[in-house]
């Protein structure tokens, strides 16, 4: 219905645009650009998807305040959002349905699990639409695909960047190198692929020394035996990889009851989901507090007023890893748009493989500062951030230049 | 099942594929071409575990194994070896196939929800093994060129029409598993196992070419399925929802029926993709609601499925019209004379046998020997070890120790659908009949084993009624029978295999006197063909007119043996057994 107005008047702002051209400046074209977001709003993840969706509203909000997209005569953002629900069936249904439902869709960015983007994109390289995504997985990019972003450090970036960021971190707050690490993690896949790199050849390269090394099966029944090794080997730094999140409030609970919690033993895990609001609600947050995790992304300290903002806008206690990272990707795809100044799929394609941003949306994302993508869609320079639990609030304090504060590290 | 003949069947089908693919050529929208071509994966899915679980009554949670490892087949070999799904497919059926054998062999030792847990570890299992093996996520490479080659369609539709011939081909598979032996020898499985062993079905051997064949559909369901998702990971092809969705849409449409899974795929699946893409993200959960309340709906109202409840509604309208025919009862014929003069051959032979169950001594080196052609009754008290007795000889259970001979050959240790085919028949002293086969089906299943072809076993089978008189009502269900029905039905089944030794528990049983006498006349009729026959009774005054011979058990031992005249009289067997009238009425 909405559409019917504008398609109507459309000749007429052809005529007008083209006789007025020079003197006005394309004001008569108010067409919204269509943008999506595929992400689950059903199902075990529909919270993340829920907070992907407030980010992508909040930047739509703000990036239509301030004019819309300039070069398209200010036309305005609007959202469509498509549920890519809780399996990869319902994921590449759900791709299918936006390329089919929304032929205006102009880019489009999701979709939280990696394994959910894989399919979502067999379907919209097809479909010849951009999407821009932060799913880890080496394979999104890897594939040969000509319509597919990825903004995070991969899979295996990651894996290999973590201990020698965490190395370096602990170096400078410390003033003196680890010798000693331990690692109590679970069998899943993510864990297991975590620490391979650093079983196979990092920590022998670093000149660390592996002096406790548990596996468990989630979920854990008790987790004294693991701690207890721990305590008695007393490693300089823990990496602690539990995946199911009863797993790791045992795990903090009990390195709070033996003294190795709040910071005592620098304490390292991977991925957000340590560092998610909704953890306040199953444990005691005070026994998070100096607990650290590698992160692709954050809220770092280029983005002024953004938590404020966050805040006051959402509710939200803090901009967690996919709310920034989507708040991001709204404002790659306007700053596509300006560029591209055409609303269509391949003009935006092409916008974002020429794209060289510093600042704006570059802000969001953690790397040399700049905002370019390879010919295979991986962000150029794409980096790791550690976060670390401060007084009930997860902050970014590495590397230095995004720190919002200095690491909380034990002084021996 | 029966009630549809093979020509309509097939009109139906063909009818059902043209309007099937004639509506993928009117659609244009991607989204709707997706789920028509997802429809028949789970259609297959549905019939590859009916083929198992309705048929043979073994029910499986664990199809996902098979369709996982489709599709996983399909995925790898095209990343690694560049071999494309055209070929891909067929492998993976092959794949399917061999991991059902390899999956039934240990798992048919196990019955019933023992059976179905166990089913449920493979999936399970598999999913944490391709998670290790490092196959989290495998997207099929995409081909720019060749696309063809490699079952990468621009127009949708294709995918469609293979899915379609994909289902048309298992249909047409089950359709004829129904009508054969294989699918009659599942059924018979599932109504009772036991019986049909001793009917003569090699009952493991049907199973593994059950799970074999179901095997293969999962496999080929699974390979096309990655083709269409174009994505695989361990809990999309391994995950609990395939296996619960192959079973979900079966029980929808109805179980052990042809038509049954593709009802159920072609309602379910779009329904819940149509709620969950309208409804999910404004009541996030709904389509897992209505999908649950739809299912809960038929449950209630069609607890067989709706196959079974439109076809029940079908044929009571059909019923109304036509008048029930009269029932015509077999004429009691007067009992003829019978001629003892039996052969001197030894048929049978039992060799001090004894059984053992924990400490009770079922059977205490008992030795039996049954002339061939005379009838041989098995008398004693309860608990004297009789059905003990004949479970032994049909093989059922093993002897702790001694030798059964059948004409001179050992066949201690032989399973009895063995020794049904070396010609020994039994019936049951609690009639087992499969209830939901017809009385001539029934019939069909226990001549199998001894007739080469399908037609000859239906000409057998249609024979062994009319010698028992249940000419009439071959075609009805056999669970709508009366207990001397029944019992003569047990005795036409056996019949069936052309048996040369009959066993017959308790044939007699609960009967009114005047059916004891139409079964006694059937009895002695077989008898006067040459057939052996050993009966287990205890109607006495039957027995004696019926009988050649006795033979006395008690407490698991031999008390007597001799003619009924002698026996009678026997003051050992009158006091164990017979009672104190049969004293009196002797003296």
């Amino acid at each position: 219905m909405r559409e019917a107005i504008p398609r109507a008047r459309r000749p007429i702002g052809l005529v007008l645009a083209l006789a007025l051209a020079a003197a006005v400046n394309a004001a008569a074209q108010t067409k919204d650009v269509e943008v999506g977001l595929i992400a689950p709003m059903s199902g075990p993840y529909a919270r993340q998807g829920q907070v992907m969706k407030m980010a992508a509203d909040m930047a739509i909000e703000t990036i239509n305040q301030q004019g819309g997209i300039k070069s398209l005569g200010g036309a305005k953002l609007k959202l469509e959002v498509f549920d890519a629900g809780d399996s990869v069936e319902k994921a590449k249904n759900a791709a299918q349905r936006m390329v089919a439902d929304a032929p205006n869709l102009v880019v489009a960015t999701g979709a939280y699990l990696s394994s959910f983007t894989l399919a979502v994109t067999e379907v919209t390289e097809r479909a010849q639409l951009p999407v821009v995504t932060f799913s880890y997985s080496d394979l999104i990019t890897s594939r040969g695909f000509k319509y597919v972003f990825q903004t995070s450090a991969t899979g295996v970036q990651q894996a290999e960047g973590s201990l020698p960021a965490l190395m370096e971190m602990a170096e400078k707050a410390s003033g003196k190198r680890p010798q000693t690490v331990g690692i109590v993690m679970d069998n899943t896949a993510a864990s297991v692929s975590f620490v391979k790199p650093m079983r196979d050849h990092q920590f022998e390269k670093l000149g660390l020394k592996l002096v406790v090394d548990e596996t468990f099966t989630p979920p854990l029944a008790n987790a004294t035996p693991l701690i207890q090794k721990v305590r008695s080997a007393r490693p300089d730094i823990l990496i602690l990889l539990p995946t199911v999140i009863s797993d790791a409030k045992l795990l903090l609970e009990k390195m709070n009851e033996f003294g190795l919690g709040r910071g005592k033993l620098p304490t390292i895990a991977n991925g957000a989901a340590i560092l998610d609001p909704d953890l306040r609600n199953n444990m005691n947050i005070e026994q998070l507090e100096g607990v650290m995790a590698v992160v692709a992304d954050w809220t770092t300290s280029a983005q002024k007023d953004f938590v404020a903002e966050v805040k006051k806008k959402t509710g939200e206690p803090w901009a967690t890893q996919h709310f920034v990272t989507t708040y991001g990707d709204i404002w790659i795809f306007k700053a596509a748009l300006e560029a591209a100044g055409k609303a269509d799929r391949e003009s935006v394609a092409k916008a974002l493989h020429a794209m060289n941003l510093t600042g704006g949306a570059a802000n969001f994302f953690p790397g040399n500062g700049k905002l370019k993508f390879d010919e295979n869609g991986r962000r150029e320079g794409a980096s790791l951030l550690i976060v670390q639990w401060q007084k009930g609030v997860p902050i970014t304090v590495y590397p230095a230049k995004d720190a919002i504060s200095p690491p909380l590290w034990p002084k021996q | 099942m029966p009630g549809i003949d093979l020509r309509r069947q097939a009109l139906l089908i063909a009818v059902f594929a043209i309007a099937y693919g004639l509506l993928a050529v009117f659609v244009e929208h991607s989204y709707y071409l997706l789920i028509l071509a997802v429809v028949p994966v789970w259609a297959v899915m549905g019939l590859s575990w009916n083929l198992l679980s309705g048929y043979s009554g073994f029910v499986s949670f664990g199809h996902a194994a098979f369709f996982g490892l489709g599709a996983y087949f399909v995925a790898l070999a095209q990343i690694h070896w560049g071999l494309s799904p055209w070929f891909g497919i067929p492998c993976a059926a092959a794949v399917g196939a061999f991991a059902g054998l390899i999956v039934g062999i240990p798992t048919f030792r196990l019955r019933g929800h023992y059976f179905a847990l166990a089913m449920l570890a493979y999936p399970l299992a598999l999913l944490y093994v391709f998670e290790w093996l490092g196959y989290q996520e495998l997207a099929l490479p995409m081909q720019r060129e060749h696309a063809f080659a490699y079952m990468q369609f621009e127009d949708h539709r294709i995918y469609v029409w293979l899915a379609l011939a994909l289902m048309i081909g298992a249909m047409v598979l089950t359709g004829l598993v129904e009508r054969s032996r294989f699918g009659m020898s599942l059924v018979a499985i599932r109504e009772d196992e036991a019986a049909a062993e001793a009917a003569g079905i090699r009952t493991l051997a049907w199973k593994l070419k059950a799970i074999t064949l179901s095997g293969a559909l999962a496999g080929a369901a699974g390979g096309f399925y990655a083709v269409v998702l174009l994505v695989v990971t361990p809990p999309a092809v391994f995950g609990m929802l395939v296996s619960a969705q192959a079973l979900i849409v079966t029980m929808f449409g109805g179980v052990g029926t042809l038509w049954g899974p593709v009802i159920g795929a072609v309602v379910l699946v779009p329904l819940s993709e149509f709620l969950h893409a309208r409804l999910g993200n404004v009541i996030p959960g709904i389509q897992g609601v209505v999908y649950g309340v739809a299912i809960v709906a038929v449950i209630l109202l069609a607890p067989e499925g709706v196959f079974w409840k439109i076809k029940d509604v079908l044929l009571r309208r059909r019923l109304r019209e036509a008048p029930q025919a009269a029932c015509a009862s077999a004429m009691v014929t007067a009992l003829p004379a019978r001629n003892r003069s039996p052969e001197s051959k030894i048929a049978f032979e039992v060799r001090n046998a004894s059984k053992s169950f924990g400490g009770l001594k079922a059977v205490r080196d008992v030795s039996i020997q049954v002339m061939q052609g005379e009838i041989l009754g098995i008398i004693g008290p309860n608990g004297a070890g009789k059905t003990t007795l004949f479970n032994l000889l049909n093989g059922f259970i093993r002897p702790d120790q001694g030798r059964i001979l059948l004409e001179g050959k050992d066949i201690v240790g032989r399973r009895p659908y063995d020794i049904c085919a070396a010609g020994v028949g039994r019936t049951f002293q609690v009639v087992r009949p499969f209830r939901r086969m017809s009385v001539l089906e029934n019939v069909v299943v226990g001549a199998y084993v001894n007739a080469a072809t399908d037609t000859i076993a239906r000409t057998v089978a249609e024979d062994a009624l009319v010698q028992v008189g249940l000419q009439d009502e071959a075609q009805q269900l056999a669970g709508t029978l009366t207990n001397k029905q029944l019992r003569l039905l047990e005795i036409a089944r056996a019949l069936a295999g052309k048996p040369r030794l009959l066993l017959l528990d308790e044939t007699l049983a609960g009967l009114g006197a005047g059916e004891v006498e139409e079964v006694i006349a059937v009895v002695r009729k077989l008898a006067a063909q040459g057939i052996t026959i050993v009966i287990i009774e205890h109607t006495m005054q039957a027995m004696v007119r019926l009988v050649d011979r006795f033979v006395v058990l008690n407490e698991g031992a031999l008390l007597a043996e001799g003619l009924p005249g002698d026996i009678t009289r026997n003051p050992a067997v009158i006091d164990a057994y017979l009672g104190k009238r049969w004293r009196v009425a002797n003296a």
